[in-house]
């Protein structure tokens, strides 16, 4: 008998250390809380992309402690995947215990997480001022007219091309000025023809290609009410797919599989050009011995749609507030810096070479500045001009989902199935998987 | 009065034998059965994020309908009916050569054809998919050697994705197999073969009529295994191929993925497809102890 009551009373020992941990953790949350109400002294901050966000973050950062010392701001690099993992199975959860108070959401994302996890965002509309930001910003980071993202770095998108190539061929970048992808394919062939160079690098499981065609028609993989597939009946992308086959056929693709041979194609001057956000200008310039060899020339437009204009957007993403303790002292960080400090955007653009969507900025003088990577073209100024021209559209909340079909389905088209019944069956898988 | 004794120490005994496993029967019933329940709640409700709400049996019979899935589960047979034979037979070829009592280095061997199964899952997978890039080390070889004109898309292509996926999980577990064969092999008394020599078997025959009907249980342990992690491949899939080009190479587990993470969260349709994953697997067990017969395994 004392040999049983021993071993009870040690599982009960053991289950009650189990329960009086999660007594503890709830303890520190409740005191979190009430640090939170008076002033919590450190904030955490998740982004990805050390060379770009990070850095980014980091100028932010000391921006706002020349004024503000009490503020900790810790900020933690996590692979965006590993992001949209921790906040998925975070929020879901139920617990906030392990999240941060600001984070960085991919703008194809963010009203994924918007309209998911509802109550987990914290309302920035009396923070920001929403028309210092681009418009098209906007839809993404706000749900029923409330705003909850600080507009980051713009994904605008330009044509980077190498000017030597195109001069073998007999052009110059006067050239690729207001053009349309048909002539821009035509071109390619003249310069695969003279340097034996491909014209494009391109991934066939990524679609960001015709992502930015059919915005630059302001059209999208949804309806305007982000909840509906836009796919049978979608002019824009009907003439972005066949495009794309027309690049396909014309033997000026180079295909790769990964990021990193996507920047060596062009690193050890494999591909010509690359019509891409302006986030790639580091890529580009990172090799150094090709400098002077670049330009950069509005996107081009679609042909026969008669709305596409040449501008458009490539990723590009946003500052989130989660509601946590802590989230006053994170949102007066984001309002203090990226939501009004001028001279940071400035510093973003000459030392990340991040281009903000803040629109009082771009009247400073790091945005007229002349680059001379690209042979003394002002880019910043050029990408500011064609971010306020970019077509807004409802990203909504299915832009992967949807694109994984329409992967396959270009594959169908590739291999020769007719483009309306290509659309439609897209169509009708999409609209049985998004709900 | 001495049998109500007799009973008391009876109880105590049962009492103090229950209380042992009574610490693993609540973690078991805490982190494998709650889950699973909760998980299998989860598959009858959908929505997004934490807004869900139950729909029945809708998700099972969105299942039927669902092409990615249909793909993936293709893609995933693929896989079992050519990887699984090719891996089981090599592993066993493999093992009957390192079990020769002439072999010489046989420690060596056997450790070089086991390191695969050392590796971390993601570390090969990486490093295969350099390996196999449009300008990676196999094509360079095989461009050299004059053997292909044209580099192959091995990770591009549908059809060369599928293969590139075979070889590098045919690399990776055929030690792991190998090990269990050659353990068994030690077992089997060298004087069966002695017997069969007098009589006058030749090799083939003494493999096919002493060897393969003994190793009978190790083969079924290896089938199933191996079927079981095919259903479940997941790790080089995610990191050589993502499950493309298209969906050639998507398996059930990378679709779970996406449908939790990729794509804006649907836990339940996920949940979902786990069990589908679970019935599968169940479904090929039974189907592999009949066609096994004996009660062997």
């Amino acid at each position: 008998m004392k040999k049983l009551v021993t071993v009870l009373a040690l599982s009960a020992v053991a289950l009650s250390a189990c329960s009086s941990n999660s007594d503890n953790n709830k303890n520190t949350a409740n005191t979190g809380a009430e640090n939170g109400g008076k002033a919590a002294s450190k904030i955490t901050v998740w982004a990805w992309d050390p060379n770009f966000n990070i850095k980014a973050m980091n100028l932010a950062k000391d921006a706002y402690a020349a004024t503000n010392k009490d503020l900790t701001v810790d900020i933690v690099e996590n692979a965006q995947n590993d992001i949209v993992q921790k906040l998925n199975t975070g929020m879901s959860s139920g617990t906030t215990k392990g999240l941060p108070n600001i984070v960085l959401i991919e703008d194809y994302r963010a009203q994924s997480f918007l309209q998911a996890y509802p109550d987990m965002f914290y309302d920035l509309s009396s923070v920001i001022n929403p028309k210092d930001f681009a418009d098209y910003k906007l839809g993404p980071t706000s749900v029923d007219g409330k705003y909850y993202g600080v507009p980051f770095d713009s994904g605008v998108a330009g044509l980077y091309v190498r000017t030597d190539y195109l001069e073998k061929a007999g052009y110059t970048i006067n050239d690729l000025q207001d053009i349309t992808w048909d002539q821009y394919i035509d071109i390619g062939k003249k310069v695969k023809e003279a340097t034996g160079k491909d014209w494009i690098s391109l991934d066939p499981n990524d679609l960001g290609i015709i992502r930015m065609m059919i915005q630059s028609a302001g059209s999208w993989y949804l309806n305007e009410d982000g909840k509906t597939p836009n796919i049978a009946n979608n002019e824009a992308m009907k003439e972005a797919f066949e495009v794309y086959k027309k690049m396909m056929d014309a033997n000026i693709v180079k295909i790769h599989s990964d990021w990193s041979q996507f920047v060596a194609n062009y690193n050890n001057g494999d591909a010509a050009s690359v019509p891409t956000g302006n986030w790639f200008t580091p890529s580009i310039t990172a090799e150094a011995s090709q400098s002077g060899k670049w330009a950069i020339a509005p996107m081009p437009k679609l042909a026969k749609t008669p709305n596409s204009v040449h501008a458009t957007n490539l990723g590009g993403s946003s500052w989130y507030v989660l509601n946590v303790p802590g989230k006053e002292q994170a949102a007066e960080f984001l309002k203090a810096t990226l939501g009004s400090n001028v001279d940071l955007y400035q510093k973003l653009v000459t030392d990340v070479g991040a281009i903000g969507t803040y629109k009082p900025a771009t009247a400073g003088e790091a945005y007229t500045a002349p680059n001379e990577f690209f042979g003394g073209q002002k880019i910043v100024q050029d990408f500011a001009k064609w971010t306020n021209e970019i077509p807004s559209v409802n990203y909504g909340m299915h832009t992967y989902a949807i694109e994984d079909i329409l992967v396959v389905e270009m594959q169908n088209y590739l291999n020769g199935k007719k483009i309306d019944d290509v659309l439609k069956d897209a169509q009708a898988q999409a609209d049985s998987s998004v709900k | 009065m001495s049998k109500a004794k007799a009973m008391n120490i009876k109880a105590k005994t049962n009492a103090i034998g229950w209380s042992f496993i009574a610490i693993a029967v609540i973690m078991i019933c805490a982190f494998y059965f709650y889950p699973m329940i909760k998980a299998l709640m989860l598959s009858f409700q959908t929505g997004t994020g934490t807004n869900l709400h139950y729909v029945g049996g809708d998700n099972y019979a969105r299942l039927f309908k669902d092409q990615t899935f249909i793909t993936a589960l293709k893609n995933t047979f693929i896989f079992l009916i050519i990887q699984v034979p090719i891996m089981i037979v090599l592993a066993m070829f493999i093992s009957v050569l390192l079990n020769d009592s002439k072999l010489k280095l046989k420690g060596f061997f056997r450790t070089a054809i086991f390191l695969p199964a050392v590796t971390s899952l993601v570390a090969y997978s990486v490093i295969f998919k350099y390996l196999f890039g449009n300008d990676g080390l196999i094509n360079s070889l095989l461009t050299n050697l004059h053997l292909i004109s044209a580099p192959i898309q091995w990770i591009t292509d549908p059809f060369w994705a599928k293969i590139t996926i075979i070889i590098a999980i045919t690399w990776r577990w055929t030690g792991y197999n190998m090990i269990f064969y050659l353990s068994a092999l030690q077992n089997i008394d060298n004087s069966i073969y002695e017997a069969a020599r007098i009589d006058g078997a030749s090799a083939f025959r003494q493999f096919s009529q002493i060897t393969v009907p003994l190793l009978k249980p190790i083969i079924l342990f290896t089938s199933i295994t191996s079927t079981i992690g095919t259903l479940q491949l997941f790790d080089e899939v995610m990191n050589i191929t993502k499950g493309g080009p298209g969906n050639s190479t998507m398996t059930l587990s990378q679709y779970i993925y996406n449908l939790s993470f990729k794509y804006t969260p649907d836990f339940g349709y996920a949940a979902t497809v786990s069990y589908g994953v679970v019935i599968l697997i169940v479904i090929f067990s039974i189907l592999q102890f009949k066609l096994a017969g004996d009660k062997n395994g």
